[in-house]
């Protein structure tokens, strides 16, 4: 299941961003008539017809998965965190239609009719991450329910949705999808533009990429100060194994690098800067932050994982935050020094491993829970055995179709340089 | 309240059918021998597929949405006793719209890597559509079982026998049947045309026998198929007036009369699926230890509420998009292609 979503997590961020960044090139031809442009939205747009598909089929599995393996947990969240699902699951179908339309309905729709589809591909994209986050914001902040022995009472769905970690969650989710894939695309197309490979359609498509990476790259740094907020009010155990933090304090410093180590209840290698914690979690030099200790053991996460990736993510988005500035000083003078193009293609895949950092600091970082205080995750997993063989196949199936993806994905930039006599 | 899930479930259960169904159908026919038809029989399915196939798939995740929110019991008992039959289901489902899409939007088009497409595409379409079959036959024998422990009794005995087997062959061929049908009209090329229509007459004849075992198949069970349609008159009807369009079909398919064969085609499969699906409600399963019916087993009100309301306003954008999207590719698919030039700028 982890690794399902971990797949997932990554085709879902790229499958809710390229039709966004498909949907500007199209918008750009129809309003410029520049053949290079409808040159390149076909280009993106094959890219999402595959990644599409293979976000869909894995989208499906997910859906049997929470049963398959979580049953414990289905039956008592279901009827709780359904909602979300439910509008997911119309706004995936608006998707399907809209991806059909726009595939398709290039000479039998009017122009910007068929923009239009194009458009709604990406935004219910973007709609049904927004609506399937606040599942997993419900697994972090509880609410709308009353847990009574065992089971579910008073159930409100309305407020199971509508819970306090969503707003924070989807931001920082949907910001860093467009800021990693962004980066991502424009790292490609700036690689194959210093190849001299269609340098038109390949600078076009870099500048494309970035206003949607570069700006969600600064602005992510600040909508996740605000996330880290609210994770110190809602789940203190989480923000201390992040911060590997053991003893609760008031000047806490904030330790950045470092291995925890939960025996001596240590961060070795760290560096400390004094007070700094306190300031950021509650905007207060001499505020107190809550450590480890006042939990008791077995509650803890796994806190040198979650303390690591969390590092990564940061370091991750610090440096594609100072990427985004650069690009937009030198895009407002007009020219890319060629140092700041490889730097792009360096940090191409940086995006996605911040993604899969957040998302492993997000979940490992709720552990022993599933639903946050509630249930643990132990109780919740299925009582069928044998569930390594499961672990096996799926770990089987979505090699393979990760494979397939890369492998296809290159043969479509392949052809493009050879028709472009590169 | 519940009475509307109960209608919602069977809807789009019979949207995935029809729809669905006549894609996986699609897949099947590609497995069989076409000589030297099959480039142009590549052609017109990946055609009259490919805007829809998506949006076809999603009435099953419609149905597993409705099932986990308001009848989570009901979803958890499946998951768990059916677990395999699912998990064949599920790799099915992945290798099949990988294969299709992958085949379509290959950059690099050769001989070889298309074969292992079409080959991959053809033979998960019959797979999916058979552990489909095992899994409807699944849900009302009274063995499944939410307290057994053994590994046969809790993983293979709910879907294993004669019974299972025989739907799923069944399924495999009405969906075969229906995608024959659908096809005869998206095709203006009279070899192909007279292929589909051949194909049909196969289907149809494999549907009449695999339907047959599957009664037969069903003595061999605790409550016979006989039996059961015995006690229930009009769904015994329903399935006679089923047979009997057969009639009407064929005098339609020698007329070439396309819309109205796949008319009475969707009509057939739908009285055999709504016999089936009517013949058990309200009951979702039937267990070892009796039935799970959805009355009974149904999420509290106030989530209810959510999920029809969702569903509604759902409706409200899902069936206008949807009836636009088959309006520009269905209707008059074939002959707008013909007016717009043929392929789109893709050349595909």
């Amino acid at each position: 299941m982890a690794f399902s979503l971990g797949f997932h997590i990554i085709f879902a961020a790229i499958g809710m961003t390229m039709p966004l960044l498909m949907s500007t090139a199209h918008y750009l031809y129809l309003k410029k008539k520049d053949p290079v442009y409808l040159e390149l939205t076909q280009m993106w747009m094959k890219g999402v017809a595959i990644l599409f598909a293979v976000g869909a089929v894995s989208g499906t599995v997910l859906s049997f998965e929470l049963g398959l393996l979580w049953p414990g947990f289905m039956q008592s969240a279901g009827p709780i965190i359904g909602m979300p699902f439910s509008w997911e699951g119309t706004a995936f179908f608006l998707e399907a239609v809209a991806i059909g339309l726009f595939l398709y309905g290039w000479k039998r729709m009017r122009p910007w009719v068929h923009w239009c589809t194009g458009l709604l591909v990406g935004v219910s994209g973007f709609v049904s991450g927004i609506f399937v986050v606040a599942a997993n914001g419900w697994m972090n902040a509880p609410a709308g329910f009353d847990w009574v022995g065992g089971a579910a009472r008073n159930i409100n769905p309305v407020r199971a949705m509508f819970n306090r970690a969503w707003p924070h969650e989807s931001l920082h989710m949907q910001l860093g999808a467009l800021s990693a894939v962004g980066c991502a695309v424009g790292g490609i197309h700036a690689w194959l533009y210093l190849r001299g490979r269609a340098p038109a359609l390949n600078l076009k498509a870099l500048r494309i990429a970035m206003i949607f990476g570069a700006a969600a790259s600064i602005v992510q740094p600040f909508v996740g100060h605000y996330a880290g907020e609210r994770v110190a009010e809602l789940q203190p155990a989480k923000l201390a194994a992040i911060e590997g933090l053991f003893t609760s304090g008031r000047r806490v410093p904030l330790t950045v690098g470092g291995l925890p180590d939960v025996e001596t209840r240590t961060v070795k290698w760290g560096v400390e800067i004094p007070g700094l914690l306190s300031l950021l979690a509650h905007r207060d030099l001499n505020s107190e932050v809550v450590g480890l200790d006042r939990f008791p053991r077995q509650d803890w996460p796994p806190v040198l994982i979650v303390h690591v990736a969390f590092q990564i993510m940061v370091a991750i988005g610090s440096v594609l935050a100072l990427l985004g500035v650069l690009y937009f000083w030198f895009a407002r003078r007009g020219t890319f020094p060629r140092w700041l193009l490889w730097a792009l293609v360096g940090c191409a895949p940086l995006g996605m491993f911040a993604i899969e950092a957040g998302w492993v600091v997000t979940e490992v970082g709720r552990q022993p829970w599933i639903i946050y205080g509630i249930v643990r995750t132990r109780d919740a997993v299925t009582p069928v055995p044998g569930m390594v063989y499961h672990f096996y196949l799926f770990l089987g199936l979505y090699l393979a179709l990760a494979a397939a993806t890369v492998w296809l994905l290159r043969r479509q930039i392949l052809a493009v340089q050879q028709k472009f006599g590169g | 309240m519940i009475d509307l899930l109960i209608l919602f479930i069977g809807a789009a259960l019979l949207l995935y059918v029809l729809l669905g169904g006549s894609d996986f159908g699609a897949g099947i026919i590609e497995l069989l021998p076409a000589g030297n038809l099959r480039e142009a029989q590549k052609e017109v399915i990946n055609r009259a597929m490919g805007p829809v196939w998506e949006a076809n798939h999603m009435w099953l995740i419609l149905i597993v949405v409705i099932l986990f929110m308001g009848f989570p019991t009901i979803f958890t008992t499946l998951m768990i006793s059916l677990h395999l039959p699912m998990l064949a289901l599920l790799v099915g489902i992945v290798v099949r719209g990988s294969a299709f899409t992958f085949r379509h939007y290959d950059a690099i088009q050769e001989e070889k890597s298309q074969r292992v497409y079409t080959w991959l595409f053809g033979l998960s379409s019959l797979w999916t559509a058979c552990w489909l079959g095992i899994i409807a036959a699944s849900l009302n024998r009274g063995i499944i079982d939410p307290a057994a422990r053994g590994i046969w009794a809790a993983w293979f005995a709910p879907w294993w026998g004669l019974y299972p087997l025989a739907v799923g062959a069944f399924v495999a061929c009405i969906y075969a049947f229906l995608a024959s049908i659908y096809l005869v009209g998206e095709t203006e090329v009279p070899e192909l045309k007279r292929r589909f229509v051949r194909l049909a007459a196969w289907f149809n004849g494999l549907v009449v026998v695999t339907g047959g075992l599957v009664f037969a198949a069903s003595m061999t069970e605790r409550t016979s198929l006989p039996a059961a349609f015995l006690r229930a008159p009009l769904n015994l009807a329903v399935m006679a007036l089923a047979t009997l369009l057969f009639v009407v079909l064929w005098f339609f398919l020698a007329k070439r009369r396309t819309m109205l064969t796949r008319i009475v085609a969707s009509g057939q499969v739908t009285l055999i699926l709504m016999g089936w699906y009517v013949l058990y409600a309200p009951n979702a399963l039937i267990t070892a230890q009796g039935p799970l019916s959805f009355y009974d087993q149904a999420a509290p009100p106030a989530t209810l509420r959510q999920l029809v309301l969702a569903l509604l306003i759902g409706s409200l954008f899902i069936f206008p998009s949807l009836i636009y999207l088959f309006r520009i590719f269905k209707l008059s698919g074939g002959k707008q292609a013909k007016a717009a030039g043929g392929p789109g700028p893709l050349g595909s």
